[in-house]
């Protein structure tokens, strides 16, 4: 049960083994959207890669990330409530800080904490229900937390290196999801598998996020000072 | 044998994980024009140098102001400036007021050349101001 032996897994046919391959389809998805949108209508915005391309693609890796653990998660349904409540509590603060972070920094304050409240509240109940209404609070109140977080401290940063605290910021909620994917992998391991995704689960997922991203962060509603 | 098929086959989706953001990064990591220009000095007829600064990208616009060494210097903040940025703070000259309205002003004589900090009280928007 030691790390050595969750690396091992990621090479396996079990549930571990989907994680790597989850990332991968989750990408290729969300650039390809993202590709496809940019030949037919996002080339003529002007300034659009320099203004939004940073933004975007963290924020598609942010997906890439979160996505892989939602469906670990789902792969056995049911944890202790210790567990479940860390769960909760993890994916709900990564899944509101990173979308709120990176679009306060296109839209401002008010829809970045409302964008990464939405997500960090919808991923960490859905999360959190793995061990009932305990791990359903949690992931309530650490996406409300996250999403309000992340945009806080994107226009505090609006003026002092913005974008490698985005990096920083990215790199550390890796390391933290990471470190989940072990604890699942670590609290599971006498369980046995209750549910399986396919592919469409995680193309779905990453097209819906990345299409409303890009529309809100591109179209959408902005603070006065970024009109 | 099969062990090895497995390893290669992650390696495969590895690989294509990196090869995405490297292709991505290439296209989407452009460094965006900094919005640093010129300054707003008027020196007007040989009284206090009138500064006016604005706001832009949530900074102080013009966030690199020059001024002329032993000549007083009067900064004001229009009507765009916003919030706790209207809160204005020179640390090195002493300098901390609320400019409530857009004909209040902060009114000081640089007596030594060299680059200065203006910033708002909380340290979000910040600018230089070089004294020559």
């Amino acid at each position: 049960m030691t790390f050595k032996n969750f690396v091992k897994e990621l090479n396996g046919e079990g549930v571990e083994g989907e994680l790597v391959k989850t990332i991968f389809i989750s990408l290729t998805t969300s650039f390809f959207i993202l590709g496809v949108l940019y030949m037919f209508k996002l080339r003529y915005i002007e300034n659009f890669i320099p203004k939004y391309g940073f933004y975007l693609f963290f924020i598609i890796l942010s997906y890439a990330l979160i996505l892989p653990s939602l469906r670990h998660v789902r792969a056995y349904k049911e944890f202790p409530c210790m567990s479940g409540m860390m769960i909760g509590m993890t994916i709900g603060m990564i899944a509101g800080f990173l979308p709120g972070f990176f679009m306060a920094s296109t839209n401002g304050m008010f829809w970045g904490s409302l964008f990464g409240m939405s997500t960090g509240i919808l991923f960490g109940i859905w999360n959190g229900k793995c061990c009932g209404i305990m791990g359903i609070m949690e992931g309530m109140m650490a996406g409300f937390m996250g999403g309000l977080m992340g945009a806080m401290t994107s226009i505090m940063m609006f003026n002092d290196n913005l974008k490698l605290a985005g990096v920083v910021i990215f790199v550390v909620s890796a390391f933290i999801l990471s470190g989940l994917n072990y604890l699942i992998y670590s609290e599971s391991k006498q369980l046995e598998r209750k549910h399986k995704d396919g592919e469409f689960f995680t193309i779905f997922w990453s097209l819906l996020l990345t299409a409303i991203t890009i529309w809100l962060s591109v179209f959408g509603p902005r603070s006065a000072l970024l009109q | 044998m099969t062990d090895e098929i497995e390893v290669r086959k992650s390696t495969l989706y590895i690989t294509g994980i990196v090869l995405l953001i490297l292709v991505g990064g290439f296209f989407m990591l452009k460094v965006e024009n900094s919005n640093s220009s010129g300054n707003l000095v008027d020196a007007g007829n040989g009284e206090a140098q009138k500064i006016t600064l604005s706001m832009k990208n949530y900074n102080y616009y013009p966030n690199t102001v020059k001024v002329e060494v032993g000549k007083p210097v009067r900064i004001y903040l229009d009507s765009s400036v916003v919030g706790c940025y209207r809160s204005f703070t020179i640390r090195d000259f002493g300098i901390a007021k609320y400019l409530k309205t857009p004909n209040d002003y902060v009114e000081f004589t640089p007596t030594k050349k060299g680059t200065y900090t203006f910033a708002c009280s909380m340290g979000m928007g910040t600018g230089k101001l070089i004294v020559e």
